[in-house]
């Protein structure tokens, strides 16, 4: 854009030009790298291939943003009208083929780009199969894995106003507190009680809807031990932003010994912070807005500690 | 887009304010393509319904009876005609004919909704029986309301034919209520192939 | 045509009271869209304020959650139903008849009707504050089941209202749409050809095709959604063999298109204000006219890339993300039009140019982000998240209400008869170039971390960037008050203005300032060229020195 519309095509100014390019360049590299800082820890194996992609759509709109403020300063520095000229400035009306230019090659850019995340997306494949289901009697399914997968852990996760709980059937365990071995793939069969929820784990850049009256598979491997957030990302009422849970990603031993001590722990009541809210809010004087009760907290055999920290 | 070509409105220039007489119908068929949207909305939010649905119909109906609804339908298909019939009438200036013919179509859109009532009153499933019973009241209903409407606008026009030289220059509200007609038609045909013929 | 008796003579203007009475002429009834539009954006402002009070702490300690989630759900209904859609129906009845010619709207009743819905369903979702329950608070999608849920049983419940407000927002825009559409296509000028019809009335009828197109879709899913809410249906009741994701269908089949019914005009306005003030042509007039109606078309077949997460088949994916993407480059078409038109220009930085420059500047970056939103992977992590509220306000507020204020700076001598000042024009042009970018900025990295959207309380490790959004979002909000002092003192005292102060080319500013109630009457001049024909020395108009010669003689006498 810079060089083909600018009328004498002198040598200082395609070299100037060139330099400007290559900075930009430069620049564009540079917030490509910057940009793995702003994304949590990589704690999935989708997360690399997300944040290679976002990388490369970093770079990409850093050399354009670039070129257009670049485009922009230049004008607003030696277009200016002098004071007191009232004159118009030369009366150029288009030029065809620079409109074919910048519709063809922000075209063929976009299809790379689209044709890069189809790419990422089929080797995510984090969608599963996905059934309809009565509302309260879940089916039990197979799902169809990728053949060179090891049979996976399956996780039932069911989310509720307002809380997470999550059952290991092969263990006859529940928690409200997801625990996942590192390097094994896992399923989860998402379920919903009531409304819509969001199925979210940040460091495993993973993130599906959980829809009443349907049973979602999703798969996944877990690569980094450590202790995450899952968040509700579906706005799901009054407790919506209290509806977190922890994830305890460990080693294939911990996870084993973790599920056998939990096996043996009687049910407790698990963790629900709406829960422990709407007890204090009962007793207010002004309790705000009419809500829904919370749903009483699952029965579990471990219900977790939410003050640990988390790795962001 | 009919045309890149300049139009020049002379009768517009003489009535700065006052009716457009012949942009009415203009804006009457913009307003038809964006109702036709809603019936568009409902017809796809049907079959979405219906082909994921579990269990469609509510637990004690077989299906829906067809024989007199396709009675009905051909009453209602045929008013097209007579509506036609009569439009050809006022354009020869044959008021009378009009009149006669416009009458005719407006009972056999009144027959169509005694008729649809009929059925609604003799069906074993009300509008909360899950999604089938929702959406065929949606649907018959929202159809119903638009014959309702068409009946409702020949009545008007009726009423406005025995004004004195009223029609002399040609009548777009006749012009637009015949179109109405036939959209509703229209509408009716892809209902009941979606509802009774697909089953 | 009769030169001799034209331009008439300008009638005393009519005092305050038509403002607020059922005028039928288009120029009053866009002032009152605007001044209503912005009364509401006080209103959607203030509930503003009070979301980013609450976020600046990571704890839920301002207002009980309840009554968060209704503020953040009636801010965004009031801010898009009540301002955006008001305030460009505003500026459509003000420019739309002036540019083509026209002496008023093709049905003068039905916009004056239009108009007054706007107030009653106003007042109606205002009202939802005061019923038992509080207002809706289910976000402005309004996802079934839980804007289902109505806690206390009531027939008359803040959701409720707000289906209603929203049903009655959609017939006005629909009343409105079909007026503008038929005065563009019937009523222009004698020799404006549609390749001859300014970039403003392209856009505006390519906005207005969309809102006849997509808004039936809402009406129809806010219809069963009343009817599941109130009359015991259950199209979206999962329990009733309903299915809660066909909302989301019907929601953003209108719903996107509704951001280009938005973002179009805007475009225009970009498109009318560059060439003003760079005094060139605007650089490919055809190709950025056409992208407008490319851009349509587009539009209405890329709504599936909010429902991403929804639960949708991989193939469906794969193909709203690929026409998700294609509607960049019509864009990309349009931004570097201006581009060109700005290159080698004498460029005039008043107020209006330095708001499309800087909402220029923010549509780039939004348009960046949006393209990032379109890839499934990186969409699946953000969405949801604030880095698409970042993204969306970056387009509504960032480009869409820069560029409406540079048209109201630009054409308020034209339709008040008096001038801005230019002082408080750049002081409040500056500080909502610094405030929105210190509001939205800090959203993507929030939102990239996993900050979701919609939330009353969050980790202590989003806590920087929300003290800086809300330190932004203040700023935003006293970046207003030069705004309105300047619109009231200018328009009760300012200058007054000449029939063309900013030396544009174009019908409307062919007409004494304000212009009179039937604008050219029956003297309608006969286009003979193409807009924006700066420094060509063409004239637009036949007997276009006379016209001017008059208007100026006028003006001298006044």
């Amino acid at each position: 854009m810079t060089s083909s519309s600018k009328a004498p095509l002198n040598t200082t100014a395609v070299v100037g030009v060139s330099l400007w390019v290559g900075l930009l360049v430069l620049l564009s590299h540079w917030m490509a790298g910057q940009s793995q800082r702003w994304l949590p820890v990589q704690a999935s194996n989708a997360a690399p291939l997300v944040d290679g992609l976002f990388s490369f759509e970093t770079a990409l709109g850093t050399f354009v943003f670039g070129a257009v403020l670049s485009v922009l300063v230049w004008v607003l520095l030696f277009n200016r009208a002098e004071k007191y000229d009232d004159s118009d400035a030369m009366p150029i009306e288009g030029n065809t083929r620079l409109e074919v230019v910048w519709t063809a090659i922000p075209f063929v850019l976009v299809m790379a780009i689209a044709a890069y995340a189809m790419q990422v997306n089929h080797r995510l494949g984090v969608l599963g199969p996905m059934e309809h289901i009565h509302a309260h009697s879940p089916i039990e399914m197979q799902g169809g894995y990728a053949g060179d997968r090891l049979p996976p852990e399956q996780v039932e996760v069911i989310a509720r106003q307002w809380s997470w709980e999550f059952r290991y059937p092969g263990s006859n365990v529940a928690s409200t507190e997801l625990h996942l071995p590192v390097d094994q793939p896992v399923t989860f069969r998402l379920t919903s009680d009531d409304v819509l929820h969001g199925f979210y784990i940040p460091a495993f850049r993973l993130k599906q809807d959980v829809i009443p009256g349907r049973a979602i598979d999703v798969n996944l491997t877990p690569t980094r031990e450590g202790r995450y957030r899952l968040r509700d990302s579906q706005f799901s009422g009054t407790w919506f932003a209290a509806n977190q849970a922890d994830v305890v990603v460990q080693s294939l031993d911990d996870y084993h010994s973790w599920l056998k001590q939990a096996a043996a722990m009687p049910l407790q009541p698990g963790l629900s912070v709406a829960v422990q809210e709407y007890g204090e809010r009962l007793r207010r004087s002004n309790p705000g807005w009419a809500t829904v009760p919370p749903a009483p907290p699952p029965e579990v055999n471990v219900p977790g500690n939410p003050s640990l920290p988390h790795d962001g | 887009m009919s045309s890149s070509l300049p139009i020049n409105t002379p009768e517009v220039e003489g009535h700065p304010s006052g009716a457009h007489a012949n942009h009415n119908l203009t804006g009457f068929i913009i307003f038809l393509c964006s109702e036709s949207v809603i019936f568009l909305a409902f017809f796809s939010g049907y079959a979405i319904l219906k082909t994921s649905a579990l269990d469609w119909l509510p637990p004690g109906v077989e299906g829906l009876e067809w024989r007199t609804p396709l009675l009905n339908t051909v009453v209602l298909l045929s008013s097209s005609g007579t509506i036609m019939v009569a439009e050809h009438f006022k354009a020869r200036e044959k008021l009378w004919l009009f009149r006669g013919f416009w009458l005719l179509t407006m009972a056999m859109g009144s027959y169509f909704l005694v008729g649809q009532a009929l059925e609604w009153r003799g069906l074993a499933f009300g509008f909360s029986s899950g999604t089938f019973g929702g959406t065929f009241y949606l649907l018959t209903g929202f159809h119903g309301l638009h014959v309702a409407t068409g009946v409702l606008l020949m009545t008007i026009m009726l009423i406005k034919s025995f004004i004195p030289g009223n029609y002399a220059g040609g009548e777009q509200g006749v012009q637009a209520t015949s179109l109405f007609w036939h959209f509703v038609d229209v509408i009716w045909i892809i209902l009941f192939l979606l509802i009774y013929v697909w089953q | 045509m009769t030169i001799a008796t034209f331009p008439p003579e300008p009638k005393p203007p009519a005092g305050w009271s038509r403002y607020f009475g059922f005028s039928t002429d288009a120029k009053v009834i866009g002032i009152q869209y605007i001044v209503t539009a912005f009364f509401f954006f006080l209103i959607g402002g203030l509930l503003a304020m009070v979301i980013r009070g609450e976020l600046i702490t990571p704890a839920s300690d301002l207002v009980d959650r309840s009554v968060y989630n209704g503020i953040y759900t009636m801010h965004g209904t009031i801010m898009l139903f009540l301002f955006i859609f008001p305030v460009l129906n505003g500026l459509n009845n003000l420019l739309i008849p002036t540019m083509i010619g026209a002496p008023d709207m093709a049905f003068p009743r039905l916009n004056t009707a239009a108009f007054w819905l706007v107030p009653v369903f106003g007042t109606l979702l205002i009202a939802s504050f005061f019923v038992p329950g509080g207002s809706a608070s289910a976000g402005w999608w309004s996802y079934p089941p839980v804007s289902l849920q109505n806690p206390l049983g009531h027939l008359i419940n803040g959701q409720f209202l707000w289906i209603l407000a929203v049903a009655l927002s959609g017939v006005s825009s629909i009343m409105g749409a079909v007026n503008f559409v038929t005065t563009i296509l019937r009523m222009r000028a004698p020799g404006l050809g549609f390749f001859r019809m300014p970039v403003f009335c392209w856009t505006a009828l390519a906005a207005q095709s969309l809102q006849l197109i997509g808004l039936p879709a809402l009406t129809g899913g806010a219809v069963m959604l009343l009817m599941d809410l109130s009359f015991g249906t259950s199209f979206y009741r999962p329990e009733g063999g309903g299915d809660p994701v066909l909302y989301q269908h019907f929601f953003w089949f209108y719903s996107h298109p509704a951001v280009y019914v938005i973002i179009l005009p805007v475009f225009g306005i970009f498109s009318e204000v560059f060439p003003v003030y760079s005094r060139k042509p605007l650089f490919g007039y055809v190709y950025v006219a056409v992208a407008s109606f490319i851009i349509v078309g587009l539009g209405l077949i890329v709504w599936v890339h909010h429902m991403f997460p929804s639960g949708v088949a991989q193939w469906m994916r794969d193909l709203f993300m690929a026409t998700t993407m294609l509607i960049a480059v019509p864009t990309g078409v349009k931004v570097f039009a201006w581009l060109g038109t700005l290159w080698g220009g004498k460029l005039r930085l008043t107020t209006p140019m330095l708001f499309c420059i800087g909402g220029l500047v923010n549509f780039v970056f939004a348009g960046i982000t949006g393209v990032m939103l379109a890839t499934v992977p990186v969409d699946i992590h953000v969405s949801n998240t604030y880095f698409v509220v970042g993204h969306f306000h970056y387009v509504i507020y960032g480009a869409a209400v820069m560029g409406v204020f540079a048209a109201i700076y630009h054409w308020f001598p034209k339709f008040t008869g008096r001038m801005p000042y230019e002082g408080l024009g750049k002081l409040h042009c500056l500080l909502t170039f610094v405030g929105a970018n210190l509001n939205f900025l800090p959203m993507h990295p929030l939102g990239l971390m996993g900050m979701p959207r919609r939330v009353s309380s969050y980790d202590p490790e989003f806590a920087f960037w929300n003290v800086i959004a809300s330190l932004g979002a203040f700023l935003l909000g006293v970046s207003i008050i030069p705004f309105l002092l300047n619109m009231l003192s200018s328009w009760i005292r300012g200058p007054r203005a000449t029939h063309n102060p900013w030396n544009a080319i174009g019908l409307e500013w062919l007409l004494p300032s304000p212009p009179p109630e039937d604008n050219f009457g029956e003297d309608v001049p006969v286009v003979i060229s193409r807009p924006y024909g700066y420094g060509s020395g063409e004239p637009l108009v036949e007997h276009q020195a006379e016209i001017e010669q008059r208007l100026r003689l006028q003006e001298v006498a006044a």
